[in-house]
């Protein structure tokens, strides 16, 4: 018996072992990893950068930004010069700064209430699909609940039903409960993210190591203190990745707001650049597509800005793993 | 670790059980719904309780003369002899069929392109193919329409420069336009998750390969592929499951495209749309999302098993 | 968190408004509470156009104890929706709601709306222009009452027209359109006299045009309906002249109505005419900027020399849905806005009026318009809105008839088929859903 339990822990303490040189073999391959990037190659076989690379890559960036630019020059246009002047060229002004000050004047200055708006539903709604993520998405990796196995099928056959339909359904359920034209009909169902979920489950299996969470609860650690304690730190990459992803699908969320509110106030950015474009085909309306193309440019602005701050995260989070297998 | 991952199947469900199984293996007990049940909850009260009420409503109809009736599967038998439907049915197939490998091809090159780390500037073109993915559909739409439009627009522009007569929004090739404006949005997407997988790969296999003398194709072939295939099934079917439910695009794109091009049946989505919130018709809406649900998955999962079917030769 | 409170905190509100509202409705009994001298609370408007946020600040300064929470809609297509989604829920609907004229009979026929009568709106028959009253109008009771109307009329760019030699004035009858169609595509490939798509938003013109025909199209009469696209007389004479028009290639059938191209081409004068609702004046303003001072407004060209026939497209009006909890406050917000002094305050804002009182007010009708190079464009309007017009019934389920126009009619200007195959597909259309919905439907 005794000699049963020194042989288990010889093969937990030989595993550990194990575990921890991986690890360090990891650490010094990113470590060498980083040190070709920062020379400039990648395989010790062929150090030299392609011109001839960078220039297919080159045009293909252009295809991906060239959209960006026509929206920056078209900010810059007033309505008149917008109907009148090529699509790549400058307008006869430049009225960048006006459309500005208009778009958070129109209307009572509306616009900065629909910003307002979207990030709140994006810090409620996609905060919490994070957080639903990373819960669902560790028990997953790490427990062994009845029904688990269920989990998948359910989940990539709901999704695989289309939105759109069941927007009726969803309606009519969230009008019984008095929830419609309220923050919480777009925030609920923002709340679930199959992705988030799918990411958080695969992390999860990779970066919390069992014998981590063994060991918490040989020392009597609760579920709830080992999660927040030790895996929660390890799965910070993770995190951020899945918040990315959260973010940007609340933030550009259209379908949903397009149904469940009817109160302008409550509108998110989408719904409201969308009302005024709608403007221009409505009788006794009036066009005001400067307005559209400079609100889509504010719109865009913050997301940006977010992809470029979180980058080195969100490519961490993704690289240790996340998304294979 | 590095091994296995580098080389092992696609069947993320299947890998992921067997892995897990190790944990608790004796102890098959309830403490995984401690951090399962708010996502459960949510989820269910979201997506299941309105499944489950799509599908009860499916079998009813709803008239303006004489209210609602129980109809049993009269709205299933309708659907299956709705031409419109299948139109758009086969309309979406071929849009699946032609654009999700073009847009994963796209995405799959660029991230073997970055990384290669061959390229001057990877930290710009990584982030420049992402952004897009930025970009709400409504704004993407709309910038795109302005683009395309064959008088006004910078394709106007262009045939006004060359004396040509392009028109990218005539019918015969308005889906490849759509299909243009789905692939700028996602290759970002799908290119990161690519390079994702790929910078997974440990550094001492390439050290290992080149002191065999492994030429640069060979090292993409025999390595930087086959760790691909891994993340190519998730994307393949979030892209099936995407475009079977394109809606957004074609919707937006309606009112710039001249000639009714972009009817009202499209897309099993679009079609759903208007019977659902013009036609008064939810019931038979509701029928035609079972159906389209059903159609889904049938080919999300045929296809995740042909992958893994090449994955095991 | 803050944020959250609030949000629940102004939900409470609303809540408790609403049910306080409740309450007092309550106590009358079952019927609706008509005593609209003593209503107050707080009621909701769904709606959409210029002027709304003035006429209400009118309202309440006239009438403290009545607040008016109003929600922009968006569009007419939007608002039936939103309408038709809140009565499948049984709750959610407004107390007061805007509704494009045709849509107003499909609420009514379910009850969704209630009758006005039962106020005293139907008193107000003479004071409204005919067009629009006639359409809102179910078994002889107002549902809604009009509160902007769009008399059909012709306008033009004088400059284009004076370009090809054209006298838009001298444009009396249908042939005289026809013969400066010709002159006007003369001037250049991308010149047209007008375009025309057959898509989904032509739909109002064509019925405009048609009803001017003398069409009678559909015959609605209780749960009997009678389609009739093709053979009826009128409808004949509007397909043989539009298939004339399509023919010759004298419409520009690549630009549809409401899309950028279509304020681009207006903007450069290559759309140098339209036929459309009298509402049009601010949309070209703001749509067509470049063409300041070269648009003018005409008479509806006629189908023979002499008539005096109009025809309405488009033109809203204001309902309340059974479901609003505070009907008497609802009414005296509807009557403010379309018979009271609200309708003045919309006038005001560029609204076309469909009360007499102010078509007729000298003033209204001397304003001279810049954008028109100072001609008396109300006047034209009010012209067209005093001219009797027969009768014309529309579907009860008109926006399907809208939403499908699209599917079956633009292949005709595709020049795929026939107009009159294309009409006799729409009328199977039409006919199927008809019967789908428990109607007696004949299809001729």
């Amino acid at each position: 018996m005794s000699e049963s339990m020194s042989l288990k822990e010889q093969e937990k303490a030989a595993k550990r072992a194990e575990k921890a040189r991986q690890k360090r073999v990891e650490l010094d391959e990113k470590a060498e990893r980083k040190r070709a990037e920062k020379a400039g190659f990648a395989n010790v076989n062929n150090p030299r950068r392609s011109k001839l690379l960078t220039f297919v890559c080159a045009l293909f960036a252009v295809y991906c930004l060239f959209p960006f630019v026509y929206l920056m020059i078209n900010a810059t246009k007033t309505q008149a010069d917008f109907t009148s002047t090529f699509g790549m060229g400058f307008g006869r002004s430049f009225a960048l700064w006006d459309n500005i000050v208009t778009v958070f004047t129109y209307q009572d200055g509306i616009f900065a209430r629909w910003l307002l708006n979207t990030l709140l539903y994006v810090v409620i709604g996609a905060g919490g699909a994070t957080l639903l993520s990373i819960m669902g998405g560790y028990a997953l990796a790490k427990f062994r609940f009845p029904g688990r196995k269920l989990v998948f099928a359910i989940i990539i056959g709901a999704i695989s039903v289309p939105g759109i339909a069941l927007a009726v359904p969803q309606f009519l359920l969230f009008a019984k409960l008095g929830l419609t034209n309220t923050p919480w009909a777009m925030i609920i169902p923002s709340l679930v993210s199959t992705f988030g979920l799918y990411l958080m489950w695969i992390f999860s299996d990779q970066a919390v190591p069992d014998e981590l969470l063994e060991a918490a609860r040989v020392d009597g650690a609760g579920e709830m203190r080992t999660f927040f304690q030790i895996s929660l730190p390890l799965l910070a990459p993770g995190i951020v990745t899945t918040a990315l992803f959260t973010i940007v699908a609340t933030w550009n969320n259209y379908f949903l707001p397009l149904i469940m509110l009817k109160d302008a106030d409550w509108y998110p950015l989408t719904i409201g650049l969308n009302q005024w474009k709608d403007q221009a085909s409505t009788a006794g309306g009036q066009a005001i597509q400067n307005l559209v193309i400079t609100g889509s440019l504010i719109t865009i602005i913050p997301l940006v800005i977010a992809f470029l701050c979180l980058q080195k995260y969100w490519q961490s989070g993704l690289a240790a793993g996340a998304v294979k297998e | 670790m590095s091994q296995s991952s580098a080389t092992s199947s696609v069947g993320q469900g299947a890998a992921l059980q067997s892995s897990s199984a190790r944990v608790n293996r004796h102890r098959a007990d309830w403490r995984g719904w401690k951090f399962m049940w708010p996502f459960a909850v949510v989820f269910v009260f979201v997506f299941i309780v309105p499944i489950v009420y799509a599908i009860y409503i499916s079998f009813f109809q709803k008239k303006m003369i004489g209210g609602t009736v129980f109809v049993g599967l009269a709205n299933y038998a309708r659907l299956f002899g709705d031409t419109q439907f299948w139109s758009s049915v086969v309309r979406v197939a071929l849009f699946t069929i032609v654009q999700v490998p073009i847009m994963l091809c796209l995405a799959a090159l660029m991230a073997l392109a970055l990384d290669s780390m061959k390229l001057h500037g990877t930290k710009f073109f990584r982030i420049s193919t992402f952004l897009p993915y930025a970009v709400p559909a409504v704004v993407s739409t709309m910038i795109w329409g302005f683009v395309y439009g064959a008088k006004y627009g910078l394709v106007g522009s262009l045939n006004d420069l060359l004396g040509t007569n392009i028109d990218v929004l005539a019918p015969s090739v308005l889906l490849a336009s759509i299909g243009n404006i789905v692939t700028w949005e996602f290759t970002g997407y799908n290119m990161l998750i690519f390079y994702s997988s790929l910078s997974t790969i440990p550094h001492s296999l390439y050290e290992a390969a080149s002191i065999d003398g492994a030429s640069e194709w060979q090292i993409v072939k025999s390595i930087k592929l086959p760790e691909l295939r891994g993340s190519l099934a998730i994307t393949v079917i979030f892209s099936i499951i995407g475009s079977f439910q394109l809606f957004n695009e074609p919707s937006i794109l309606q009112n710039m495209v001249p000639g009714n091009a972009i009817t009202t049946y499209y897309t099993p989505n679009m079609y759903a749309y208007n019977l659902s919130f013009t036609g008064n018709q939810s019931n038979y809406a509701a029928a035609l999302a079972i159906v389209m649900a059903v159609i889904t998955m049938a080919i999300a999962y045929a296809v995740q098993l042909n992958s893994m079917k090449e994955q095991m030769k | 968190m803050r944020n959250v409170k609030k949000v629940i905190a102004a939900t409470a509100a609303v809540a408790t408004l609403v049910g306080l509202a409740a309450c007092g409705s309550g106590s009358n009994g079952s019927s609706a509470d008509t005593d609209t001298d003593n209503a107050k609370g707080e009621i909701v408007f769904w709606g959409w156009g210029n002027g709304i946020k003035e006429t209400i600040a009118a309202f309440e300064k006239a009438n403290p104890g009545i607040t008016v929470k109003y929600n922009s809609t968006g569009t007419a297509a939007d608002t039936a929706t939103a309408l038709q989604n809140a009565i499948s829920a049984g709750k959610g609907a407004p107390d007061v709601v805007m509704l494009e004229d045709p849509t107003v009979t499909q609420f009514a026929v379910d009850g969704s709306l209630i009758d006005l009568s039962q106020f005293g709106a139907d008193k107000y028959e003479s004071d409204f222009a005919a067009g629009p009253w006639n359409k809102l109008q179910y078994g002889g009771k107002p549902y809604a009452l009009p509160i902007d109307s769009g008399p059909e009329v012709f306008f033009y760019n004088k400059a284009i027209f004076d370009k090809a030699g054209v006298d838009g004035e001298s444009i009396k009858t249908w042939d005289d359109y026809y013969e400066a169609a010709k002159k006007i595509h003369a001037l250049g490939d991308n010149y047209y006299i007008t375009n025309n798509s057959g898509d989904a938003n032509a739909y109002q013109p064509f019925t405009a045009q048609a009803w001017q025909a003398g069409a009678n199209p559909w015959k609605v009469d209780g749960e009997n309906i009678t389609i009739n696209m093709t053979e009826d007389a009128g409808m004949q004479k509007y397909i043989d002249f539009q298939q004339k028009l399509i023919d010759e290639g004298l419409v520009n059938t690549n630009i549809a109505n409401w899309s950028d191209d279509w304020n681009r081409s207006l903007n450069d004068g290559t759309t140098a005419s339209l036929i459309i609702g009298g509402w049009m004046p601010t949309n070209l303003e703001s749509g067509a900027p470049d063409q300041k001072g070269n648009w003018r407004v005409a008479p509806l060209p006629q189908w023979s020399e002499g008539d005096q026939v109009s025809a309405e497209d488009g033109g809203s009006a204001l309902a309340i849905p059974e479901q609003s909890k505070n009907k008497a406050a609802a009414y005296k917000f509807l009557e403010f806005l379309t018979h009271g002094d609200g309708a003045q305050v919309m006038a005001d804002n560029g609204t076309f009026p469909s009360l007499k009182k102010i078509l007729n007010d000298s003033d209204f009708q001397s304003a001279e318009n810049e954008y028109f190079g100072g001609q008396q464009v109300n006047k034209v309007l009010c012209e067209a809105a005093n001219l009797p017009v027969t009768k014309f019934q529309y579907l009860p389920y008109n926006p399907y008839a809208q939403s499908q126009y699209g599917d079956a009619i633009a292949p005709a200007y595709q020049g795929k088929i026939t107009l009159k195959e294309a009409m006799a597909n729409y009328a199977k259309l039409l006919g199927d859903y008809g019967k789908q919905q428990g109607y007696n439907v004949t299809v001729k």
